[in-house]
């Protein structure tokens, strides 16, 4: 590790951020505006399902998401609202985007020219890492090369236009939340950044001086999990490996720009919805992993809140995390130190095995031509679904143990659910009328044939290969929508539906259980003439795949027919695969809290079908108690919450609904 | 009713009807021989498509469907077979993961089917549903599991069997593994976006005229890309030419006797030479036929 030349006394406090979406782009302005008036100077701003995949609010796929995680925008007369009263030359804004992360710094950049401030002000970050989308989160569009080449584009257009801008942040903080080990952690980010800076050498555009500073511009966004001491060790691991990278294949000279620069999330997969207050602990544990360490202390710290495996944090819920920051920044001891670590033979010894097993992991995907060929065969993929299945075998056997959940499951109810609200957010979702006559207002007045000759310039540029970034200014500008700007370039890219990792997984449960379900499983086949069929569904925009992966895993291992297709599919499409298919289950998996008008539309579609004798729809989820009740009174047959974490109680279930029939 | 939906292409109805051809109880014989009774003959053609597992067909399925309903107005059923697992029996059922086809588009089907643990590259119902796709839609579509042991089975099913290649490295000459070259009425070398396609086309051209002496000239090799969609259109316009190539008979005795040979093994073999039993049809000769062997090898013995 090279330490900083004169270490100042006490250590700077890390950014402390929270992360928080809202409703409508008027109601994020007020929010905005009444932090920056208490002080606050950086923005972070999530955007919801539809504009994240390039969907107008009003597509039919967008309408149950519109609002719900995040702020919808359409156009740039959002944008104009949205930062309304708020100057962008003296804003550090950071925007989760990826898909359509071109567009959204199109907007803004759109947004200051039309106000008349100076554009190469603007200061910030997108996401904009779509190799993690593929193999995590899900917000992708166009296929892989595409993709790259955007971000690519993006890096040559921010370098000289707007120097301050971050085009993207190198991500693994959702690989773990996929399942990733800390040495694929390691290696799967190290991997993309490597693959990324490549191309960036290979399209030639930056000169080496040039050349360094982007290496410079290039950011990460970690996790940290449990394990806290393993997952410092991760953090200094990350920080040789990415020094001696630039230095070796990059040739980088200055020190500064091969500095590993990072953010954090910690870990919120291993956060339960059993005895939730024990989560508030597990945060705390957490944060140590990546404060502990000065020499591989992070830059940014956001931390999830107790009720995270119920719903979106409510303001106090943020509130009491942002406490724990807070006392741990100014109370302790902790930022007066140097490094605790350094010189420790444990830690040196924990350290070099890592870095060890995620180099000779990255060569192996840098072999394989990088990340682009790796995301197509899915190699990486299948690591990370191999790794969940792992991980939730080990929790279903005990192996691995999770207080309150498989082990000191008794206790006492907790206070913090007793409240009206039972520890849950409630979303506003009448905002989405508003927003889509908004919508039609910017279709209905602004100029067409500048609009569509914005878009036509916008598809040229995509065949011809050249940068997309002013053309999608112009769109920007001429009022196109989210929508049409993605639809343009989906019918020049294509969209691509990446590999699903599950093929030739399995758990790594054996037994009486799995006997004696399998045996049932072929009475029932015999009984009813063909093997029992299960379509795993991920209706909507939701990208939370862990929970489907899992069960079409579990399924097949007690001897389902399983068919499972990936995210983002209509209810519809999954109705149809049943259909056709002869299933005798629908199991949808939600996340992302629209699973009322989901399920709706599923059954809808299978009365329309006048399949609904024969195909029975179970759901799963985060999904309230309140609605659970709800689902069932529809004619949703079961509804599973996290605390079902047994996978074979899932499996008989679902089995005792068809021994019903 | 449900027949007349099913004609009408109703996907449930037609869903419905697929699963009595699927059935394994012993009862829906009965019901089968009725259905196809009551539709009348087939009249459609089945296209066999084969090949090693990623060379890439349910992919080019997922292209070639769309294409043949653009190019014509007949409709198009496919049938794909996906492996299982020999421990729980349950099968990922992956290739309608390639595939999505505009939802209420009934010119279109997919069905998938498990080859449920057994070695040959279709399921052991696949020849069943087969006869009743044949009389609802004008193609049928069979994607077999990969190029394996019965290659036999795609081959008496098929009018036409494509099989699909992809681009190899270096000069290992893997086509020709014995048995697997001589199967297939034409060769699709897909992934033509891979630079190395062009060397393996013109390798796997020379060394078909080596393997295929008889052939009186060489099989068609098609070159495509289902990720462009290079090529596809050509092969679409292949597959829509295809004419019938077996009778319903002569299939009808193929798969009476694997059907034999997996139910009953050699005995069922020895106690089928020499007799008529399709003289009845298929299914009451399926249905006579445990009875049968029973009786006589109670006399044998
Ligand atoms: C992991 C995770 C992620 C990962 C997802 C990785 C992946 N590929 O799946 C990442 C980091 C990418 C992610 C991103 C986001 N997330 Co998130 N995420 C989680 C988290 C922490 C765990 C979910 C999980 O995977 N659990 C493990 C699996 C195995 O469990 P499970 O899905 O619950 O499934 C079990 C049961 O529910 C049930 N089940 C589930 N489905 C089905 C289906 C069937 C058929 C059956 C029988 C059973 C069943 O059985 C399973 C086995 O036990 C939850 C909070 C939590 N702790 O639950 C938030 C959470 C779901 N995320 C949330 C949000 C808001 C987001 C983002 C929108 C944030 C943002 N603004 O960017 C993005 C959106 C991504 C997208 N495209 O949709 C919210 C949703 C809020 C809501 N519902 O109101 C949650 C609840 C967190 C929170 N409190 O705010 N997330
Ligand atoms: N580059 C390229 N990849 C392809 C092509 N066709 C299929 N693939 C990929 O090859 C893999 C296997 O494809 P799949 O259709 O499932 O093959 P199957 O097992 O033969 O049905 C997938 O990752 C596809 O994306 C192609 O024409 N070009
Ligand atoms: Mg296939």
């Amino acid at each position: 590790m090279s330490t900083p030349a004169a270490l100042p006394e006490r250590d700077r406090p890390w950014i402390i951020r929270t992360y928080a979406g809202h409703s409508s782009a008027k109601a994020s302005n007020e929010l905005y505006r009444s932090n920056l008036e208490k002080g606050q100077t950086g923005l972070s701003i999530a955007f919801d399902l539809p504009t994240q995949c390039g969907y107008d609010s009003d597509d039919p796929i967008a309408r149950p998401e519109v609002g719900k995680v995040g702020v919808p925008i359409n156009s740039l007369d959002d944008f104009h609202v949205l930062f309304d009263g708020i100057p962008l030359e003296k804003m550090n804004t950071s925007m989760t985007i990826n898909g359509t992360a071109m567009w959204l710094l199109a907007l803004y950049v759109a947004l200051a020219r039309e106000r008349g401030e100076d554009e190469s002000k603007l200061q910030g970050t997108t996401q904009n890492d779509l190799i993690k989308e593929y193999l995590a989160r899900g917000t992708y569009i166009f296929p892989p090369e595409a993709s790259m080449r955007l971000i690519a584009e993006m890096y040559e257009y921010c370098l000289e236009a707007i120097p301050k801008w971050n085009a993207s942040n190198i991500c693994s903080y959702h690989l773990q939340e996929a399942g990733a080990t800390p040495v694929q952690e390691l290696a799967f980010a190290l991997a993309n950044a490597i693959s990324l800076l490549d191309l960036l050498k290979e399209r030639g555009h930056f000169d080496d001086e040039q050349f360094e500073r982007a290496v410079g511009r290039i950011s990460f966004f970690v996790n940290a999990g449990i394990r806290f001491v393993e997952e410092m060790c991760k953090m200094r691991a990350f920080g040789e490996l990415w020094d001696s990278y630039t230095a070796d294949r990059f040739g980088v000279t200055e020190e500064k720009y091969r500095r590993f620069r990072y953010g954090v999330q910690v870990n919120s997969l291993g956060l339960t919805e059993a005895q939730p207050e024990n989560n508030a602990w597990r945060i705390i544990l957490e944060s140590l992993g990546v404060t502990l360490s000065r020499n591989a202390r992070c830059r940014a710290l956001q931390l999830p809140a107790w009720n995270e495996a119920m719903s979106l944090p409510r303001p106090w819920d943020q509130q009491w995390s942002l406490r724990l920051q807070q006392i741990l920044a100014y109370e302790t001891d902790l930022l007066e130190y140097p490094d605790l670590f350094d010189g420790s033979p444990v830690v040196q010894a924990k350290v070099q095995e890592l870095m060890d097993e995620a180099t000779a992991e990255i060569e192996t995907i840098l072999g394989m031509g990088g990340v682009i060929p790796a995301i197509e065969s899915g190699y990486m993929k299948t690591a990370l679904v191999r790794s969940m299945s792992e991980r939730m075998s080990a929790i279903n056997s005990g192996d691995q143990i999770v207080v309150g959940l498989n082990k000191w499951t008794e206790g006492l109810p907790s206070p913090l659910t007793a409240g009206d609200d039972g520890g849950i957010f409630k979303v506003d979702d009448k905002a989405a009328e508003a927003i889509i006559a908004g919508l039609e207002h910017t279709r209905a007045s602004r100029d067409t044939a500048r609009a569509e000759a914005a878009i036509e310039a916008l598809k040229a540029a995509a065949r011809d290969g050249s940068s997309l970034m002013e053309p999608s200014i112009e769109c920007a500008l001429a009022r196109v929508t989210t929508g049409e700007w993605a639809g343009a370039l989906r019918e020049v890219f294509g969209e691509y539906r990446p590999a699903t990792g599950i093929e030739g997984q399995q758990l790594g449960l054996t037994g009486d259980r799995v006997e004696v379900l399998r045996e049932r499983i072929n009475t029932l086949a015999e009984q009813m003439g063909h093997r029992p069929r299960i379509v795993v569904g991920k209706p909507g925009l939701d990208g939370h795949s862990n929970g489907a992966e899992v069960i079409a895993v579990s399924a097949r291992h007690v001897g389902f027919d399983v068919i499972y297709s990936g995210i983002r599919l209509s209810p519809d499409e999954i109705v149809q695969s049943a259909v056709e298919e002869g299933a005798d289950v629908i199991g949808a998996s939600v996340l992302s809290g629209s699973h009322i008008d989901l399920a709706k539309q599923i059954l809808e579609g299978l009365r329309e079908q006048d399949a609904d004798e024969d195909i029975a729809v179970v759901v799963g989820g985060i999904i309230p108690p309140a609605d659970a009740t709800e689902l069932e009174a529809m004619g949703i047959k079961r509804v599973f919450t996290p605390a079902d974490y047994e996978l074979m109680d899932i499996m008989e279930s679902i089995v005792e609904i068809l021994e019903a029939r | 009713m449900t027949l007349d939906a099913a004609r009408a292409l109703n996907k449930h109805a037609v869903s419905k009807l697929v699963s009595v051809f699927e059935d394994t109880r012993p009862q829906a014989a009965g019901q089968r021989a009725e259905i196809l009774d009551a539709l009348g003959p087939a009249r459609s053609t089945v296209i066999g498509i084969t090949g090693t597992p990623g060379a890439g067909k349910s992919s080019l399925v997922a292209r070639l469907v769309p294409a043949m309903l653009a190019e014509s107005d007949l409709s198009v059923a496919v049938l794909a077979v996906d492996p299982a697992s020999h421990v729980s029996g349950g099968a990922l059922l992956g290739d309608r993961t390639r595939t999505r086809f505009a939802t209420g588009e009934k010119r279109a089907f997919f069905r998938s089917q498990s080859n449920a643990a057994e070695l040959g590259g279709l399921a052991p119902t696949t020849f069943q549903v087969t006869r009743l796709l044949k009389r609802l839609f004008d193609v049928v579509i069979v994607e077999t599991v990969g190029i394996g042991q019965s290659e036999l089975d795609i081959r008496y099913l098929a009018d036409h069997v494509y099989l699909v290649l992809q681009p190899l490295g270096g000069d290992e000459i893997q086509f020709l593994k014995a048995g697997i070259i001589e199967i297939p009425d034409s060769f699709i070398l897909n992934k033509c976006d891979d630079p190395a396609a062009n060397q393996s086309y013109y390798q796997l051209r020379s060394s078909l005229s080596l393997a295929r002496p008889f052939d009186e000239e060489v099989p068609p090799i098609y070159r495509t890309s289902a990720r462009t969609g290079e090529g596809v259109d050509e092969v679409a316009t292949a597959m829509l030419a295809v004419q019938p190539r077996h009778s319903d008979a002569e299939r009808e005795e193929y798969f009476f006797g694997r059907w034999v040979e997996d139910e009953w093994g050699a005995t069922g073999r020895r106690y089928m030479a020499g007799r008529e039993l399709l003289a009845g049809g298929f299914d009451a000769a399926q249905a006579q036929f445990g009875p049968g062997i029973v009786e006589w090898l109670g006399k044998v013995e």
